[in-house]
């Protein structure tokens, strides 16, 4: 880094990129929060179900976000492990209107957690409990008891509920991963 | 097998994620009445199920979305086939839900209901028509219209109405009240559907337009045009329905396979007025699936069969236990075909022909199965238990069933072809000669047979006759005798075991003497008196042999056991004597 971007950076000007893997099981609403995250001027309207991946970018306060947005339907969930090796931080998107599904979103995360590119790493996780709007929707309490998120020991996680749609909770997500990566840069 | 068995059982548990399950979801239903659908076309496919609830009360159609129950609609009669089918090209395209129940099909849309196909009515007996027709006209009583309806029963070649069965059932008082309420309507014969299946019309698209196939309890199949329900085809069996496979293209090219009451199954196809082929079984049929070209069919017998599409068995496999229920899995992503077995013995067995791949364990005897997309997942297996429970189970993404031939069916190594040697001349000569000669060779074989024995009957009497045996077989005195010569020689003793078998007669007056050759032994005391013999005890007697002969050669002892005034010896005993190898080392 030569001094020219570290005056930048220390003003401000240039922030620090982080990449971003976002999982999470088909219709859990992972596109429709990434979009909800970009600035206004750059939302789509419609949501479609995504094929393969996406790359979306956005910026917080201090850092700006590359995000692998994964398509999360079945024949397409082979291709998350190809990106592991990149992500420095793992957003996980779960439908919790979705109670018959809940086991396919457990049996998700382990796989990913005994993963060989993600066991030995301290890589923050932040959960994202969506569609907390819905009548029939489970607590994030509820949420983080039926994954068994406190078995997660050697990683720093996270869980908020949100609402993609409004946009509820996402923000106080954010916030969180980006004190975890800033924790980590240092 | 038990080995196969356990890593089966292991296995279950990285293949399948429990979802859910309910064990008093109330739901009494059989896998013919279980539909996938996605019937509000959002891509989030629900369950319907015709639920026969307690007996004849409480026959609900439910439709579940995810874990819980989305809405009920009650049902008139008893359901027998619930299907999800699109009716017509418009959109959006959801389908709607055929129920058959007694003679009609009920239809719904949206959940709710549109249409109901009534069976054309059969024709009904003239006689049993005028018969009725006089009762209406106040002409016959109760009970002479019961003489005559039964009178026509007995003999008629058309069966009676479903209205003069019930008459006939009735109680004498209750008969008056039951001919003036139905007297006025117009007689009706109504046969009801058994069995229901769709057929597509002219597409093989996964939602193309679909016919519906049903047969019913007088022995016909019917396929129905899905905008209009009109019969586009008619077929006769030669026994009644009770389940059905369909596939195929209405337009094109089509199978029915039908199982029906009398054990057969018979395959339809497109334009043939009678089935094509037929398979004959010697017991009933519960299950029937179609996988790829094979036909799968489950007997009450515990055995399932594999069978080609023109009728031609292919294996057979012996299962663990009654077969509840079947239904086929079908994995699309991978296009895998297999077969779920229900069994009455808490498990449900997973086929792929004969080889089974995985046994799932339930809670309770499953009495429907159904596998399919369901909510969002692909690969879901639904079961309902006897009790009423609902058990949810999800494919793992990673599952993989391994094909090996399971234990089975006859081992691999039976099908290796042993290194026959080719047939010489001797070995043909001789074939030849034994095929020619056979009664010759029989009589000749024969003969010597009855010589031997004859041989072996007058040895057996003349050891009789002499009492040579060394167990008497008179009833008086029933007794053992055996005798251990101890010692090398030339001195020997001799201890002769004696033994009342008898239950409670104890022997007297018993005498034991010897026979030898005077000139090679010497017994000191040759002659005894027996002692009086308790039945069951062992008596040993003692006695010393001298042998005076120096050359090195031994003789037979005999040892007669008699009984006091008597010649006949009761028991003869022969001593082989040893070798006095005494003498000869001195």
């Amino acid at each position: 880094m030569g001094l020219f971007d570290r005056l930048a950076s220390w003003l401000g000007l240039k922030k620090k990129e982080v990449h971003v893997l976002c999982l999470g099981l088909d219709n859990s609403g992972k596109t429709t929060i990434i979009n909800k995250l970009k600035p206004a001027n750059a939302q789509t309207q419609d949501i479609v179900p995504t094929i393969g991946f996406s790359i979306e970018k956005f910026k917080t306060s201090s850092l700006s976000f590359t995000v692998f947005d994964m398509s999360g339907q079945g024949r397409y969930r082979n291709l998350w492990e190809h990106y592991y090796k990149e992500g420095q931080a793992i957003i996980f998107v779960i439908d919790s209107s979705d109670k018959l599904r809940m086991v396919v979103a457990k049996e998700e995360l382990e796989t990913l957690l005994n993963h060989a590119d993600i066991m030995h790493r301290r890589i923050p996780i932040l959960f994202f409990a969506n569609k907390m709007d819905l009548r029939d929707s489970l607590s994030s309490v509820k949420v983080s008891q039926l994954l068994c998120l406190e078995n997660i020991k050697d990683k720093p996680w996270h869980i908020c509920a949100s609402d993609g749609l409004k946009g509820e909770g996402l923000q106080e997500g954010v916030d969180w991963l980006q004190d975890q990566i800033q924790a980590m840069k240092t | 097998m038990s080995s196969s068995s356990e890593s089966n059982r292991e296995g279950e548990s990285s293949k399948w994620l429990d979802a859910h399950y309910d064990p008093v979801a109330g739901l009494n239903t059989f896998s013919s009445c279980i539909a996938l659908a996605d019937l509000h076309g959002d891509g989030e496919y629900k369950m319907v199920v015709g639920d026969m609830g307690n007996g004849p009360y409480n026959m609900k159609l439910k439709v579940y979305k995810g874990t819980s129950l989305l809405s009920e609609n009650a049902l008139l009669d008893m359901p027998t086939g619930v299907v999800a089918f699109l009716m017509d090209q418009n959109e959006p395209r959801t389908p709607a839900v055929a129920v058959a129940s007694g003679p009609f099909i009920y239809v719904y849309k949206n959940l709710r209901p549109y249409f109901k196909f009534t069976l054309p009515a059969l024709e009904f007996n003239a006689l049993e028509k005028e018969v009725w027709d006089q009762a209406k006209e106040d002409k016959i009583d109760p009970l002479t219209l019961k003489e005559m309806l039964e009178g026509i029963r007995d003999k008629a070649e058309i069966p009676l109405s479903v209205r003069s069965l019930r008459y006939l059932m009735l109680d004498p008082q209750e008969m008056e009240a039951f001919v003036n309420t139905y007297k006025q309507l117009p007689l009706k014969r109504q046969t009801v559907i058994t069995c229901m299946a769709t057929l597509k019309k002219n597409m093989s698209d996964k939602d193309a337009v679909c016919c519906l196939v049903i047969g019913t309890e007088n022995g016909e199949i019917f396929i129905l045009d899905p905008e209009a329900f009109t019969i586009l085809t008619r077929v006769s069996l030669p026994n009644v329905p009770t389940l059905l496979d369909v596939n195929g293209q209405y337009d094109i090219e089509y199978r029915v396979t039908v199982a029906c009451r009398n054990g057969s199954v018979y395959i339809l196809r497109r334009d043939s007025k009678r089935p094509k082929y037929s398979i004959e079984l010697n017991s009933q049929v519960v299950g029937l699936l179609r996988v790829q070209k094979n036909i799968i069919i489950g007997t009450s017998q515990e055995i399932l069969y594999g069978y080609s599409q023109k009728g031609k068995r292919l294996w057979t496999v012996t299962l663990p236990a009654p077969i509840m229920t079947m239904s086929l899995l079908e994995q699309k992503s991978r296009s895998i075909q297999t077969v779920l077995v229900g069994l009455k013995n808490l498990e449900v067995h997973l086929y792929r022909d004969k080889n089974l791949l995985s046994i799932i364990s339930t809670p309770d005897i499953v009495t429907s199965v159904c596998f399919g997309r369901y909510g969002r997942e692909d690969d879901t297996l639904i079961m309902t238990t006897k009790g009423g429970g609902l058990i949810i189970k999800i494919l793992k993404r990673t599952a993989q069933f391994e094909g090996k031939d399971s234990s089975f069916g006859p081992p691999t190594r039976q099908s290796i072809k042993l290194n026959v040697p080719k047939k010489t001349k001797l070995y043909v000569d001789q074939t030849l000669r034994e095929r020619e000669n056979a009664v010759a060779m029989h009589r000749v074989f024969q003969m010597d047979l009855y010589r031997l024995r004859l041989s072996a009957a007058r040895a057996y009497v003349k050891a009789l006759d002499a009492s040579l045996s060394p167990v008497s077989s008179t009833m008086q005195e029933p007794l053992t005798l055996n005798a251990i010569v101890q010692g090398i020689g030339p001195h020997f003793k001799l201890i002769l075991n004696l033994q009342n078998t008898s239950q409670n007669r104890p022997s007297m007056q018993l005498l034991i003497s010897f026979l030898y050759d005077e000139r090679l032994y010497q017994l000191k005391p040759a002659f005894f008196k027996v002692p009086l013999l308790v039945p069951g005890l062992n008596y040993p007697i003692e006695t010393f042999i001298e042998c005076c002969s120096d050359k090195g050669i031994s003789d037979i002892i005999k040892v007669f056991v008699l009984k006091e005034g008597k010649s006949t010896p009761l028991i003869t005993a022969h001593i082989s004597m040893p070798v006095s190898e005494g003498l000869v080392v001195a």
